[in-house]
């Protein structure tokens, strides 16, 4: 198992030549082969997350069979460069009364927030930044600083609106929070850690083999999750901190040029985050359909592909889902939350448990194909 | 080296917090300092080898008491309770008068001294016992210990946390006419 991508490049021969070239400090090699990655997976993510605006817009013109942003390079597709300028170069807004430490701060601890969870995620089985053994909890607990950043935009602000929005946001993050983490405790209970190395290695072959499908209880956890995580991103029909129906644009309602950037940045990044843990959880990651045991760098990547390919498509049927299902009421959303979706992630993870205990951790096609 | 300079950064985060907690006048920055504060705390976990303390003290304080304690302080006031009076060193909100300081000052004492001690014992206790390499991870080596050794203690605190919930619950539910 491969503990960071600093010990998975050091197996090769170059990582040697590398150190000397360092002057054989280790520290401040694997500290600068850190720093790299960490840069190229968050200009990647912040790529991804800009095209998923532009996406956001094809896609929901294709819906409603409209065109949508075809002038800015070819299909369009620079736009989100040109929106990234037109916001840079507005003018930086700040309403007179508003707590002015906050209002500062609170962009940057969503994008924080965002950003540091990408430090977990398996993009495969070397190139995962880290691969801490309490990988999956570390990435619940840090992504609770963007409900905080919802928070303090909202209060900073100073705005009905935005208060209100904000209260929303904070409320429905928390309550969301918990059908999140019991369905993926019972993902944890299969797999037998925490860790995204051992629950993607568990997914290994055919998708048959991936936890989705490793007995029923898992299969609607995988449902329960992916609602719940839709709550949790503020996405709809639960986008309640920002229902422009209501409150005009909810917590960033104050919000002008790159400060508001930052919060949609953040938002559409943890789109992706949420559904390459999803993918990573349920969907086998970034296996490869085949038992290969050659580890090349050229298999990383396509294993990064594979990766990124099913991630995708998750995020395609998030945009999706919003363009086609109505908002949510305010106690229509607390009550699928309290009372639907927490007791059936509670008597799923009770059904993983007794399932392990009973055909003794063999999944479902375990039983059927007999090995 | 780098664990040394990650643990420095940690503590200065939280003492720089802790003090700033304490000088704001605004209740709501000082909400946001205490997350700082925390934070800190949780980098010091983190390389002290503690990551699954570290990543609890996260979940629990960033996600849950920072936010309730910023909903509270909202739902009461908020910043109105910007305070203006000062007190003897002219530092923070004026909170009590001299008894007040006396007494904290006194508590401070008994906290103080009660560390020196068991630190002291920690300091003077062989430093190579450590606890062998049976378990893979902390995780584990914490889910052996919580449901083996301690599992008397886990299950009360449990019922504990079911009757704090079920007490919430009671208190929220509007009242039969």
């Amino acid at each position: 198992m491969n503990q960071t991508v600093v010990s998975y490049l050091s197996q090769y021969e170059f990582y040697d030549s590398l150190l000397a070239l360092f002057g054989n400090n280790q520290g401040l090699l694997a500290f600068t082969i850190f720093l790299i990655v960490a840069l190229i997976i968050v200009g990647l993510c912040a790529t991804i997350g800009g095209l998923g605006t532009y996406a956001e817009r094809k896609i929901s013109a294709d819906l409603q069979q409209r065109i949508g942003p075809n002038r800015v390079g070819p299909y369009g597709l620079l736009q989100f460069l040109a929106d990234g300028v037109k916001m840079m170069t507005k003018e930086d807004v700040m309403p007179f009364t508003a707590d002015k430490m906050l209002f500062y701060l609170a962009p940057m601890l969503a994008l924080v927030g965002v950003f540091a969870t990408l430090a977990v995620l398996p993009f495969s089985s070397g190139f995962a930044m880290a691969d801490l053994n309490v990988g999956v909890f570390y990435l619940i607990a840090i992504s609770s600083l963007v409900g905080l950043a919802v928070f303090l935009g909202g209060y900073a602000s100073n705005s009905k609106w935005s208060m209100l929005g904000g209260m929303r946001g904070a409320s429905q993050i928390i309550s969301y929070e918990i059908p999140v983490t019991i369905s993926i405790l019972a993902i944890t209970l299969l797999a037998g850690g925490m860790s995204f190395g051992t629950i993607v290695g568990m997914q290994k072959g055919l998708p048959i083999n991936w936890f989705i499908f490793h007995n029923p209880f898992a299969f609607i956890a995988f449902f329960v999750f992916f609602t719940g995580a839709l709550a949790e991103t503020n996405r709809a029909p639960f986008d309640l901190p920002e229902a422009e129906s209501e409150l005009v644009s909810g917590y960033h309602t104050e919000y002008t040029g790159m400060r508001f950037g930052f919060f949609a940045l953040a938002e559409y990044i943890e789109v992706f985050v949420v559904c390459g843990v999803a993918v990573a959880l349920f969907l086998g990651g970034s296996n490869l359909p085949v038992d290969i045991k050659l580890d090349i760098i050229p298999i990383q990547i396509i294993e990064v592909v594979i990766f990124l390919t099913k991630t995708l498509l998750l995020y395609y049927v998030v945009i999706w889902i919003r363009w086609t299902l109505p908002r949510l009421r305010v106690d229509q959303l607390m009550s699928v939350c309290w009372k639907y979706l927490t007791p059936m992630a509670i008597l799923n993870l009770v059904g993983c448990a007794i399932w392990l205990v009973v055909f003794n951790g063999k999944s479902m096609a375990d039983m059927v194909f007999g090995h | 080296m780098f664990i040394q300079i990650l643990f420095g950064l940690s503590a200065l985060l939280t003492i720089g917090c802790a003090i700033a907690v304490a000088v704001t006048k605004n209740i709501m920055h000082s909400c946001v300092f205490l997350l700082g504060s925390l934070i800190g705390i949780a980098g010091l976990y983190a390389t002290l080898g503690a990551d699954f303390v570290a990543v609890t003290q996260i979940m629990v304080y960033v996600g849950g008491v920072v936010i309730l304690m910023l909903f509270a302080v909202m739902l009461t006031g908020g910043k109105d309770y910007v305070s203006k009076a000062q007190n003897l060193l002219g530092l923070a909100p004026n909170m009590g008068n001299k008894w007040t300081y006396t007494i904290g000052l006194l508590v401070s004492l008994v906290f103080i001294l009660t560390n020196v001690k068991l630190v002291s014992s920690v300091i003077k206790a062989n430093p190579a016992k450590t606890f062998g390499n049976e378990f893979p991870s902390t995780v584990n080596q914490l889910g052996h210990l919580l449901v083996k050794d301690h599992v008397l203690a886990f299950e009360l605190s449990s019922v504990l946390l079911l009757g704090a919930l079920v007490g919430a619950a009671i208190i929220a539910r509007p009242r039969k006419q």
